[in-house]
């Protein structure tokens, strides 16, 4: 405001002002045409197909039908959405817990906690799809580490083929991406914990509190926003998952791991042997961002005590 | 008092210990890569148990090197990285230099629709129609199509911050320039630039991570031309490939050639990294 005041005045400040805008708006121009053409239009090609059956080179217009065929056919759809949302829900069950307690534990300012707040961030630097490689090697059935080492110190006889079942593999999914992301959700956690006024523990001291106390009615409502906002980042993002499914199982065995986001990437590429399906898989991108946002929508609506606590 | 001292060091000994397991754990699939990656084939695939190969030999890197093109591979990171940090830095900088001094018309509402696309969460999703936008104007079959999407097409996260930093240097000295004379454009290129310097840091370490680490879109763009295809990509190639079970000894040499840069950047620079991720998401 207070920059506008200063030039229009005088018609030579005008011009003057002109031509800042015109600088402005030509340094702008390269992105915003790169966002529209990258950002937007995507998403009208996706809303525009969706309405069409199309393999690539031939399209038909045939109305809702793509939508009929996710909501009433497509079984394989909504267990992949299945999937995303126990891998999902399963591994935030580990990986926010674990991320606070070793915040909590690091907060403190003991020896070495530079040490190990360096070393827990260091998977986070590391490829989701080299996560994921890494762990289906560790975790291969015949000549993998872990059933090496396991049945080296005795706890089984014969070793697990740990991708031949659902369970088991999603497990090993949940696992490797517990290890690549704990480390960020430590750091928000640690970052949020240093700014909780140091007093309000002292006077909680005074009284009398003890520690679980202490975390309960002090710590985490005073995190309570930053909380709110890693939980939503981190179920979002791990609904998205595709690198780590696709370097892990593929949906192996047998479609069973699947989950949505390599599920429609599929049908889009026709990876892995599968038909290119360009308007289904538009239609079901349609979905599933509707999904996803009503999903980010009453994750919000839900949280807000947790934001609002303090 | 006794007891309560007691109690204490049996703690600290607690929380040691959970330090000291999740440490074990953390480091456990780098080192085992490491190790993995200096092992024989033979051991490769016969003694999964022993971590720390029998006998180190080097042979792996060197088949990976020359006979499984990682070489090649090796050099598109390079060359996909580079490109896509420097471009990131200028467009990102200048983004946000644009939306915090800039005045034109509509720029709030340009403003808001850059941040609203950030809600629509289609992620991998629209990787097709942007494949087939890059094939309308020819880039579709080379690493220029990802370094030009990703450059171009602007990064909410980097905005909000270059944004906010901007805010954080005075606007007088962009008026002191102004009255001698210097343009919107010019104050950009000797005033602003050189004063974000540490953010410049930041959003390089940041840029580079995604860049090198990048799957999916770099994977898309190079399916009809393997001879371009960046170190991840390369790697998981091996992985889809019918032989992939001879190839363990190049999956782990190719995963340490792809994790050992970036970790020693990561070392070097955690300051940055830490700094430039936590600003990212909580103002994102």
């Amino acid at each position: 405001m207070k920059n506008k005041n200063n030039y229009i005045g005088s018609s030579s400040q005008i011009k003057w002002y002109k031509k800042d805008s015109t600088q402005a708006i030509l340094m702008i121009a390269p992105m915003l045409i790169g966002f529209f053409l990258f950002t937007y239009a995507p998403i009208v090609y996706i809303l525009r197909y969706a309405f069409y059956e199309s393999n690539g080179f031939k399209d038909t217009f045939i109305g809702i039908e793509n939508f009929i065929r996710v909501f009433t056919r497509d079984l394989a759809y909504w267990s992949s959405l299945k999937n995303a949302l126990v891998l999902t829900f399963g591994k935030l069950a580990v990986e926010i817990p674990l991320a606070l307690l070793l915040a909590v534990l690091l907060n403190k300012g003991r020896k070495g906690t530079g040490f190990f707040r360096i070393t827990f961030f260091l998977p986070t630097v590391i490829s989701a799809a080299i996560a994921g490689l890494i762990f289906s090697l560790m975790f291969g059935s015949f000549n993998g580490t872990v059933n090496g080492v396991l049945q080296s110190i005795g706890l089984i006889e014969r070793p697990i083929n740990w991708f031949s079942s659902r369970g088991s593999a999603l497990f090993v999914v949940g696992f490797a991406s517990v290890w690549n992301n704990f480390g960020i959700n430590m750091i928000f956690f640690l970052m949020a914990l240093q700014s909780v006024p140091k007093d309000l523990y002292e006077c909680a001291d005074l009284d009398g509190v003890n520690p679980i106390q202490r975390f309960f009615k002090i710590t985490l409502p005073m995190i309570g926003p930053t909380f709110q906002v890693v939980l939503l980042n981190a179920i979002v993002g791990s609904l998205k998952m595709a690198d780590l499914i696709l370097s892990t199982t593929n949906g192996q065995p047998a479609g069973k791991t699947e989950v949505v986001m390599t599920y429609v990437f599929k049908y889009f590429f026709g990876y892995d042997g599968r038909a290119i399906e360009i308007g289904y898989a538009s239609a079901m991108a349609i979905v599933t961002a509707v999904i996803l946002a009503l999903i980010s929508g009453l994750y919000m609506k839900l949280s807000n005590k947790l934001g609002n606590s303090y | 008092m006794r007891s309560s001292k007691m109690k204490k060091i049996s703690g600290n000994i607690l929380i040691y210990l959970v330090l000291t397991v999740v440490f074990i754990v953390t480091i456990f699939p780098v080192f085992y890569t490491l190790m993995g990656s200096f092992k024989s084939n033979m051991e490769l695939l016969t003694n999964g148990g022993r971590i720390i190969p029998s006998e180190f030999v080097f042979d792996n890197y060197k088949e990976a090197w020359k006979l499984a093109n990682f070489k090649q591979y090796t050099s598109n990171s390079l060359f996909l990285a580079f490109f896509i940090v420097v471009g990131t830095i200028i467009t990102s900088t200048v983004a946000g230099y644009v939306f915090e001094r800039g005045n034109f018309r509509y720029k709030n509402l340009i403003f808001g629709m850059v941040v609203s696309s950030m809600f629509v969460s289609l992620g991998s999703l629209t990787l097709y129609p942007q494949l087939m936008i890059a094939k309308a104007f020819g880039i579709n079959t080379s690493l220029w199509g990802v370094i030009i999407i990703r450059v171009l097409s602007m990064n909410v996260t980097n905005l909000f911050i270059t944004r906010s930093y901007i805010r954080t240097i005075s606007v007088e000295i962009d008026e002191s320039a102004k009255v001698d004379g210097c343009s919107f454009f010019r104050i950009y290129i000797s005033i602003i630039f050189p004063l974000l310097k540490p953010l410049i840091a930041t959003l390089a370490i940041l840029t580079f991570r995604f860049a090198w680490n990048d799957y999916l879109m770099p994977m898309v763009f190079t399916l009809s031309n393997p001879e371009r295809m960046p170190l991840v990509v390369g790697i998981m190639n091996l992985k889809g490939s019918g032989a992939a079970a001879s190839s363990w000894n190049l999956m782990l040499s190719g995963s340490s050639i792809a994790v050992i840069p970036m970790i020693i950047v990561y070392l070097i620079f955690n300051r940055y990294f830490i700094e430039g991720l936590t600003a990212g998401a909580v103002k994102g």
